[in-house]
């Protein structure tokens, strides 16, 4: 069953003098954890603040059915957003921050300091919580970070590169934390990242940004086969896979040899591994087994990306031919 | 009401890590499970959004009370103050020190003390704002606090009135409250019920004089931390204004005979006051008639609280994300 989109942006656009941040974004983003990619300056953080009501825009975006144009401040109460760069204030304690974001967010004061110890708790500061933020470690101050954004019960979480600075330990930690948070606290996660082993862990759905437009948008294993569908395999054979390789290239087909007994083959998607089975039951060539070519995230990432940057310059190409055409 | 729709999700009814299978990864050991037993949605009530400044303002003022030299070592001395010059007050009163002095002297000049302290609880006030007022809006620039606060339902006006509330409290407590008691001791110096009467506007003036001077150092140090994003350039800026460029204004407006000495802030709060109390000073620094004290007052209170409402209404999207 499809699930409900919790974001939907229809042709925002956004523009910074002449710089356009934002270019028509549409997009509709449902799922738990949902991975926000892209370069520096493709728009992701422009598109966050529209959608937290900071910033003005053109368009309609909606976060949980509540405009962002108008609704900006009722979004914030039911969002949590954990920034990439500090936000700890100094001269005060994880719990005093923690209770005192709780309390920014609405919450009553006994209420939020029992939300403060919990959040903290959750995060794995139970021992640190009397100290003051300004003495943490960068991987407790990410933590407080984190039960900060969650502290007041939001829907959605809203995570800026929440694993920058952390060592492998501490990085994975913070990858199991988040990894729960849907199931545990009831939220949903926008995990804006540029680390696409971050994504491919712990993110079911993904959009990907560039240049101010949304590039994909969908779940991350159909990122992962947006090479054009299942057209490519990678084929073990019992004896040579040089002598299937012949075979392969004599029929037409693309390929290339990765051991001695392995290849891959790109086939015509409309006919798929049926075409190899023939072929290799005429060449006389026994497969071990047939296997679907997945791009890593990042390779999906790179060629989404790579694509783009090729249509704007062949659309950048074409405009100047044709202002030569004029002159 | 800001009220949100209740739910009934629990964390005793699911599944560890159903994300990381769902999404094809190992799962892991979980190192949160014992921490989050029993945890359920908020589904309360939430406060007001109009009220969030009142959060501010209690935070602002229990940030400042944290350490000694913050808010304490001012309070202190404005303490000290009140204490000596209410020593002089009952001094200056006694039947003693009438005899001594010439005719009503000492009456006149008990009178006098409570006017004439504003110019210590002033100096008080200056410390406070060098030691907290002067680097709020700095400090926040500094460390990310932008973020923290716009993040979430918190409007650019709530910063500023929850800030400047918290910060007005705070130099009222030094400014207004050291008045208060040397006006209240002044009445309980009175020897018979009609003089009590005759002096009961005492209470009013000193009221009034520690309100403006409150207002006065906390709205313009809070102006002078929106001028930078460190916190002791901010501190430098303040200082150096209040100390270099008043003390300028004062002098020229000594030498010239001219109002521009309302510009100096104290100047400006300590005219205020002995006008408010008939007192005329013939002092070497600089006294001003109360329309230009006046004017000096609200102009610095409504440039100060223009500078931090212009710097944080610009800032205010600049910490989310990191583009502008």
């Amino acid at each position: 069953m499809a699930l409900e989109p919790i974001i939907v942006v229809d042709d925002v656009q956004r523009h910074f003098g002449k710089i356009k941040a934002l270019q028509g974004v549409t997009v509709a983003i449902s799922g738990k954890i949902i991975g926000l990619l892209g370069p520096n300056g493709a728009g992701k953080s422009t598109l966050l603040k529209c959608l937290l009501g900071l910033v003005p825009f053109e368009g309609r975006a909606t976060v949980l059915g509540m405009s962002s144009a108008t609704d900006g401040a009722a979004i914030r109460d039911r969002v949590g957003y954990m920034p990439e760069q500090d936000l700890l204030l100094p001269n005060m304690s994880a719990v005093e921050l923690c209770a005192y974001a709780a309390e920014l967010s609405g919450l009553p004061r006994t209420e939020a300091v029992q939300r403060a110890h919990a959040a903290l708790y959750y995060a794995g500061l139970e021992e640190k919580r009397y100290q003051p933020v300004d003495t943490y470690s960068t991987g407790q101050k990410q933590r407080v970070k984190l039960a900060q954004a969650l502290v007041h019960d939001p829907e959605i979480l809203f995570l800026d590169e929440p694993t920058n600075g952390l060592d492998p330990k501490a990085r994975a930690e913070m990858l199991e934390l988040i990894a729960e948070m849907p199931a545990r606290r009831g939220c949903a996660i926008v995990l804006s990242t540029h680390l696409l082993g971050d994504v491919e862990r712990v993110c079911d759905n993904a959009v990907i940004m560039h240049r101010g437009a949304v590039k994909f948008s969908g779940t991350v294993s159909e990122l992962r086969q947006t090479r054009g569908g299942d057209s490519e395999y990678n084929v073990s054979v019992r004896d040579s896979a040089s002598d299937f390789a012949a075979a392969l290239t004599q029929a037409g087909l693309a390929n290339e040899v990765t051991s001695p007994v392995a290849l891959r083959v790109t086939v015509d998607p409309a006919l798929g591994p049926r075409q190899l089975f023939a072929l290799a039951a005429a060449a006389g060539a026994q497969l071990r087994s047939v296997e679907v070519q997945r791009d890593t995230v990042e390779a999906a990432f790179l060629r989404i990306i790579g694509a783009a940057n090729d249509d704007a310059a062949q659309a950048n190409h074409d405009s100047n031919q044709a202002k030569v055409g004029v002159a | 009401m800001n009220a949100r729709p209740p739910t009934t999700e629990t964390a005793s009814a699911v599944e560890l890590n159903p994300t990381s299978a769902a999404t094809g990864t190992a799962p892991a050991a979980s190192t949160a499970a014992i921490y989050d037993l029993g945890y359920k949605r908020y589904v309360g009530h939430r406060v007001a959004a109009s009220t969030r400044w009142r959060v501010i303002m209690r935070n602002q003022l229990s940030t400042a009370w944290k350490g000694w030299w913050r808010l304490k070592f001012p309070l202190g001395t404005a303490l000290m103050i009140s204490l000596v010059a209410g020593a002089v007050m009952y001094v200056s009163s006694n039947k003693l020190f009438n005899a001594l002095a010439s005719k009503g002297m000492g009456l006149k000049f008990s009178d006098g003390i409570v006017p004439f302290s504003m110019t210590f609880f002033a100096r008080a006030g200056f410390i406070f704002s060098l030691t907290v007022g002067a680097s709020v809006i700095a400090s926040d620039a500094q460390s990310g606090g932008f973020t923290f606060y716009f993040a979430r339902p918190v409007r650019p006006l709530d910063y500023v009135a929850g800030k400047f509330a918290g910060l007005f409290l705070a130099t009222a407590m030094i400014m207004m409250a050291g008045p208060l008691f040397l006006a209240c001791e002044r009445l309980g110096l009175a020897e018979t019920t009609s003089e009590l009467i005759d002096l009961l506007p005492v209470l009013g003036k000193a009221a009034l004089a520690g309100f403006a001077g409150a207002l006065l150092y906390a709205a313009l140090p809070l102006g002078f931390s929106a001028l930078a994003n460190k916190r002791r350039t901010a501190v430098a800026l303040w200082a150096g204004a209040y100390l270099i460029a008043g003390s300028i204004c004062s002098g020229i407006g000594l030498l010239t005979n001219t109002p521009l000495g309302a510009l100096d802030p104290p100047t400006a709060i300590t005219s205020l006051t002995f006008h408010l109390f008939d007192v005329e000073w013939k002092g070497r620094s600089a006294m001003v008639p109360m329309p230009y004290a006046i004017g000096a007052i609200a102009l610095y209170v409504a440039i100060g609280l223009g500078l931090a409402w212009w710097r944080v209404n610009n800032s205010r999207s600049t910490g989310v994300g990191g583009a502008p």
